[in-house]
């Protein structure tokens, strides 16, 4: 009897654990080698305001690919539809990658974020991209020729993203759920564009809220990554003075004044000149500071332009709200800085330092 | 009733055996059908007879000739035992001292003329000589190993520890093989609770028959049903001589090349006689590396069967694209996979172990292409499975404690069950249980898992890793030695 008392309690214990700890007894099937887990999901514009989900199956394995799309009015009704038309059942707890397209995001895609948030087999490591172009065609025209496409773009953005290499914009999905959802900013996502070489990427896309507003390419997005997103830059190509900046680093101070009428913006650049094809000496002192003062205006006139867009668009993503907030005071209101932003006079300064460089030094005269 | 009775007869008769007077006929009598035993007259002079009793294949026969034959015939002394010199001399008044003496090795002389009995230590010599320790090689360092004989074992003990306060008290256990037991340790320096706690479970021992410590240790234990050894099995001198320095006891077993040291830890299946010898920071990197082969040991394959079946999340994803591809046409689940392969390598881990030197290789050739590549190319398992195996068999390898080696595959298989019914959550509750269990254990009554739980801080300079000597000025507190310091006087 006492014996099976023991035995008793032991059992009960045991039920318990699993009981409170929250473990349901009913598990899902997650046996490798019978689901299809998804690296990625394109998502875009369907007819009648549908959702269009297509993905490359099977995923991860060597077998033959196809590309397999559904018009469906929910992001779930998709996967559901998958499962009916594929041996394996699909899973999302792989999924790595989210491909958007651009008609979509100006829709907002606010719904198709929080779908993502609450699933807890989703990470929130997933990176979110926009896609200009029909991406279902190219996946269908890649299929032959690379077999691996979508690891190869998902290591690419993976690559980008550690230690702010300065190259690309990357966001994941936690990133942009904080810009969305924090006051005084406003999210933003890369935006790849298919041509017929391949995905190239252009630029960033500003979101107002959840709404895709403007993307910014080339110098303006270059500019972007400098002075926000990642505050480096490995190559800066002015090509209006014909000189490469290199290892660009910038420090941004931001001054408000008391009435917030003005605003001083600050970008200090620590870089070196890469490589000069002009004709300035730029081993004489003067030259080089002439030079120096050149790429100031320049990049001011293109950071104020750049600045004045995002003013007239409404939209912050350089979080510059943030600024207004005062100890002991209670935080202005969103749209009333978004008011305010638009009405602000920004003036934007650069100072640049450009650090020596033995390639230049070897040129100069012995004195 | 009549049972009864019969016992009580049978009692009497084994008392008059026992009181029956010493006589050679009494002798020739109990030693009836014994080829061996050998009844010797010496004429030493004209009046004088002496006989020799003694069993031929326990002494030594050239001794016999040169310290007792020899000397008896030339003697012209009255007194016996003026005769022979080199050797001591015990006198036996009765039956039952006779029958001990001649047993271990002794002869017996008897001197009609005085009517007196006498018995002359000579045991026979024959036994394995000092040879290397071949469970627990080290590099460098003292490479002599225990052998069968006890008073050589203590010799060995005593060379390393030449103080007076090294106290060797002898017991004999085994009510048909009458082994002797030594149980050394340091006066003044071991915890007599320890000292009593070992005597009296060894005069609790009651069984027949030892023939090896490991039986011994059984009844030392606390917990014989755990599969964690709470006694220190070692055949080094110098592992027994540090431990008892340090506050340990030690129980020697006649006819067993290895010695019980007590209490121990956990954590002492993990440290190797070499850690004293190498550099201080090598040695603790090495054991560091112990502690990491023993958890990769019992949880890699675990954690694969987990990962697989349930949590498909967690897989990187370059690791998913080599699993996936791997896995896709085998036709056993991961549990069974894994299973199976380690059912596998425990035969020929088993099989290697019985094997002659020289089939062995074969084994390990075969057991290699079979566990290797076959089993990949039929089908039966992923590659990936294998490199596992592969490193979680040798890891295991890569703690001292041979008993610990074979706990842990025991474990591995364990934590197999529970990752593939529960996954990662089903390892960690395995884990707990185990270190529930080891925290329930005790080794000669004092704490398994000590000096983590109990704490004691000081310890842990030898516990992970191993301090610099100069460093380790007192001895671990948790061994609760009487003199705490290490050293005679500061500088």
């Amino acid at each position: 009897m006492c014996l099976y008392k023991k035995i008793c309690k032991r059992l009960i214990l045991l039920f318990m654990t699993f009981w409170l700890s929250g473990c349901a007894p009913f598990t899902e099937n997650n046996l490798i080698e019978e689901i299809s887990p998804v690296t990625f999901l394109s998502i875009s514009k369907g007819d009648e305001g549908k959702l269009k989900v297509s993905t490359i199956m099977p995923p991860l394995s060597k077998e033959n690919k196809f590309v397999m799309s559904q018009e469906v009015s929910l992001l779930k009704e998709g996967v559901q539809k998958y499962n009916l038309n594929f041996y394996q059942e699909i899973k999302y707890g792989q999924m790595r990658m989210l491909l958007i397209s651009d008609e979509l995001g100006k829709d907002g895609i606010m719904s198709i974020i929080n779908v993502l948030l609450t699933d807890p087999d989703i990470s929130l490591r997933i990176y979110l991209v926009i896609v200009k172009g029909n991406f279902d065609e190219y996946l269908e025209s890649q299929l032959d020729k690379d077999e691996n496409f979508d690891y190869s773009f998902y290591r690419m953005l993976k690559h980008y993203e550690e230690k702010n290499q300065g190259e690309l914009t990357v966001v994941n999905l936690h990133q942009f759920k904080n810009l969305l959802y924090t006051p005084y900013s406003d999210p933003f996502l890369p935006v790849f564009k298919i041509e017929e070489d391949g995905v190239n990427y252009e630029g960033t896309a500003l979101f107002q809220d959840d709404k895709l507003v403007e993307t910014i390419s080339s110098l303006d997005d270059r500019i972007f990554q400098l002075i926000n997103n990642n505050h480096y830059l490995s190559v800066l190509p002015i090509p209006e003075f014909e000189v490469v900046l290199g290892h660009v680093r910038s420090k941004i101070i931001v001054d408000i004044d008391s009435s917030y009428s003005t605003m001083t913006y600050t970008v200090k650049i620590d870089t070196r000149i890469e490589e000069y094809r002009g004709e300035k000496q730029l081993f004489d002192p003067k030259q080089l500071e002439n030079m120096k003062k050149d790429i100031e205006i320049h990049l001011e006139k293109q950071t104020h332009e750049l600045i004045k867009k995002m003013q007239e668009l409404k939209v912050d993503p350089l979080q510059l709200g943030i600024q207004t907030k005062r100890p002991f005071s209670k935080p202005m209101e969103e749209k009333k800085w978004i008011e305010m932003f638009e009405k602000m006079d920004i003036k934007i300064k650069y100072k640049i330092n450009i650090d020596p460089l033995t390639d230049a030094n070897s040129k100069r005269q012995n004195f | 009733m009549f049972w009864k009775k019969k016992r009580i007869e049978s009692k009497l008769a084994a008392q008059s055996i026992a009181e029956s007077e010493l006589s050679i006929e009494a002798l020739k009598k109990s030693l009836v059908q014994m080829d061996d035993a050998e009844f010797v007259e010496i004429d030493v002079s004209d009046i004088r007879k002496i006989h020799l009793v003694y069993i031929r294949t326990l002494i030594d026969q050239e001794k016999l000739n040169e310290s007792i034959i020899k000397p008896l015939t030339n003697c012209s002394k009255p007194d016996l035992q003026d005769c022979i010199v080199n050797s001591s001399i015990i006198p036996i008044p009765i039956f039952i001292e006779a029958k001990k003496q001649l047993f271990s090795g002794s002869i017996l002389l008897f001197d009609s003329s005085q009517n007196l009995w006498l018995a002359v230590p000579l045991q026979n010599p024959i036994g394995r000589a000092i040879e290397t320790s071949e469970t627990e090689t080290i590099l460098f360092g003292a490479k002599d190993s225990f052998s069968e004989q006890i008073e050589q074992n203590i010799t060995l003990i005593r060379r390393r520890l030449p103080i007076h306060e090294l106290k060797a008290e002898k017991f004999t256990v085994g009510s048909m093989s009458e082994t002797s037991v030594v149980l050394m340790y340091i006066e003044g320096l071991t915890n007599p609770d320890f000292v009593s706690t070992v005597k009296e479970k060894i005069s609790e021992i009651n069984f027949d028959l030892f023939f090896d410590s490991s039986q011994i240790a059984a009844f030392m234990e606390e917990n014989q049903n755990s599969i964690f050894p709470q006694l220190q099995q070692t055949d080094r001198p110098d592992v027994v001589a540090y431990s008892l320095g340090l506050g340990k006891i030690t129980l020697l077993v006649d006819n067993t090349p290895f010695a019980l040291v007590a209490p121990i830890t956990f954590f002492h299946l993990f440290q190797s006689p070499e850690d004293y010898i190498n550099r201080w920071a090598v040695s603790s990197f090495l054991r560091i590396l112990r502690y990491i082969s023993f958890i990769l040991s019992i949880t890699l394959i675990p954690f694969y069967v987990a990962l697989t079946t349930h949590h498909y999340q967690m897989i990187p994803i370059q690791t998913l694209l080599v699993l996936v591809d791997s896995r896709s046409k085998l036709p056993f689940t991961p549990f069974w996979e894994a299973f199976i392969m380690l059912i596998f390598i425990e035969i020929i881990k088993e099989a290697s172990l019985r094997m002659p030197t020289k089939t062995g290789q074969t084994l390990g050739v075969i057991g290699g292409i079979v566990i290797g590549q076959a089993a990949v190319e039929a089908g039966f398992a992923s590659n990936v499975l294998i490199v596992m195996v592969g490193i979680s068999t040798i890891a295991s390898f890569l703690i001292p404690n041979y008993l610990m080696t074979k706990a842990n595959s025991f474990i591995q298989l364990m934590l197999l069950v529970f990752s593939s019914l529960f996954g990662i959550i089903g390892i960690a509750l395995g884990i707990i249980a185990i270190l529930a269990h080891l925290n329930s254990l005790s080794s000669i009554k004092q704490p398994y898992f000590s000096p983590v739980s109990p704490f004691f801080g000081k310890d842990w300079i030898d516990l992970f890793i191993r301090g610099p000597l100069d460093k380790m000025l007192e001895r671990p507190k948790h061994l609760k030695p009487l003199k705490l310091k290490r050293y005679k006087t500061r500088r």
